[in-house]
């Protein structure tokens, strides 16, 4: 019954989907079936965030409570989500600090906080991108060259001052990286990438409603 | 020389991003075919259309994907568009989404609820994206602060996707992909994408098949936008350190290479001797 009821819900839910699409969505019985559907997704997906919060509390908790090493982070973590978390799903009637609006905690946290320090993180990209650039990229083999080559051309078409060195060459260069570099040679793999993730994707769907991909329920 | 101190690399990478600013240079910014046909499509749109600009993006990449979404509200407050706003990325993007747009209203003397509307963010992009194509209000039935939809004026007269005339998605991951096979094949609703650099590469094979109308690539796409608004902005400005970093970087190599080349030989003329 553990398995037969997931396996039954997964076929359900997954057929009423896969019919609806052929199907009148607004008119149709299916089709507002499917819907009622997705709207049960989204309810479903909120307690899974609650569980989330529940999970990542337990887990640092228990760190904090052991004085493992690191756990003032972990304690850190705790406040933080809590700092953050309880005044936005307070009313806003009761306070405009509270709730997700401008000039609320949350609101405030996250501008003068969060957003500056992730965006500080990924900034200090650019200096490992050139180290990386210095130490590793080599044109040690053919394929390498090649790669090294278009990357190095791509670079200088991307940016103003690059595009008009480009241009003091003979031939329309730009042109050229944009006609056979980026709409060639790029485009027809990507193309090859997405329909392959898309023919996987659908595979792997109906492996999931013919119950026999069960990894979902931690089964092999 | 082939293995320098790196902290030499940071000093140069951090003198070609701090340099631009104290000195601009404002590099000419020619127009790409594929931010040409994004800007015309846009322009053509009716005025006073209503259109979604979609904040799928995360605090980290807000360099480079906010000129993006300022240059949209612009264009789109300027043909007097209805503006919808909303996210699939719970990271921030409903404040960021709101920032956004209340900056670019106040330039232009837009209103909340009658010129614009921040949905916020919902869980499960897919049941969200296939919902609102029957009806917006089942699945966000208030704004992002709280405010049921039926208390604000310009959501009236919309209820589905068949009142949008255009999807201005910005984005940094894979989001635009479900925007584009949901929304767009499902729907038929017009769409272009403003993506980081990194990721724009992907969607040129969406432009090709004219699933898109258009596509914005990175810093490069939102100043190239700016130059045809006329309204040269932040991306026009950090194409100046943009240029200079990359051709640092191509420095790099290039030296990185040299150093190899001569250090190879080197050795091997040491085990020959």
């Amino acid at each position: 019954m553990r398995t037969a009821a997931p396996v039954f819900v997964a076929f359900a839910s997954g057929l009423i989907l896969v019919v609806a699409f052929f199907f009148n969505e607004e008119t149709t019985t299916i089709g507002k079936l499917s819907h009622q559907l997705l709207d049960w997704v989204i309810i479903v997906g909120g307690f899974t965030l609650l569980l989330g919060l529940v999970s990542i509390t337990r887990v640092n908790w228990a760190a904090v409570k052991r004085r493992s090493d690191g756990w003032i982070y972990k304690l850190f973590t705790i406040i933080a989500i809590f700092v953050t978390a309880i005044p936005s799903v307070l009313s806003p009637d009761w306070s405009p600090l509270f709730g997700r609006a401008r000039g609320s905690i949350f609101d405030w946290l996250f501008n003068y906080l969060q957003a500056p320090m992730m965006a500080t993180m990924f900034a200090t990209l650019a200096f490992y991108i050139a180290s990386a650039a210095y130490r590793a990229f080599r044109a040690r083999n053919a394929e390498a060259t090649i790669l090294l080559l278009t990357a190095t051309l791509v670079m200088l078409w991307r940016v103003p001052i690059g595009e008009a060195l480009l241009n003091l060459l003979p031939g329309n260069i730009p042109d050229l990286i944009n006609t056979y570099v980026m709409n060639g040679a790029n485009l027809a793999v990507q193309r090859g990438i997405i329909v392959g993730a898309a023919l996987g994707a659908a595979s792997m769907s109906l492996r999931i409603i013919l119950g026999i991909e069960r990894t979902y329920m931690g089964k092999g | 020389m082939e293995q320098i101190d790196r902290r030499w690399v940071y000093l140069l990478v951090g003198l070609a991003v701090v340099i631009p600013f104290i000195i601009p240079m404002k590099f000419p910014v020619s127009v790409s075919p594929e931010a040409q046909s994004f800007y015309d499509a846009v322009e053509a749109l009716p005025d006073s259309c209503t259109v979604m600009l979609v904040f799928d993006y995360y605090p980290s990449t807000v360099a480079e994907t906010e000129p993006m979404a300022v240059v949209g509200a612009r264009h789109l407050f300027r043909k007097h568009c209805k503006i919808i706003t909303l996210t699939n990325i719970p990271y921030g993007a409903p404040s960021m989404a709101e920032s956004v747009t209340r900056r670019v209203a106040a330039e232009t003397g837009k209103e909340y609820g009658k010129d614009f509307v921040n949905l916020g963010y919902k869980y499960g992009y897919v049941s969200v994206l296939k919902g609102m194509g029957q009806s917006i209000e089942s699945i966000f039935p208030t704004d992002n602060s709280g405010t049921p939809l039926s208390e604000l004026p310009m959501m009236d007269s919309i209820t589905n996707y068949r009142q949008i005339s255009f999807i201005f998605e910005v984005a940094d991951n894979a989001t635009a992909d479900y925007w584009i096979s949901i929304v767009n094949a499902g729907y038929g609703v017009p769409m272009g994408v403003a993506m980081t650099a990194v990721m724009a590469p992907k969607y040129y094979a969406y432009v090709g098949s004219k699933q898109i109308v258009g596509l914005l690539g990175g810093m490069k796409g939102a100043a190239e936008y700016e130059i045809l608004l006329g309204q040269p902005d932040t991306a026009f400005r950090g194409m100046d350190i943009q240029s200079l970093v990359h051709f640092l970087i191509i420095a790099f190599v290039i030296v990185g290479n040299i150093a190899f080349f001569v250090g190879r030989a080197q050795r091997r003329k040491g085990r020959a001797a």
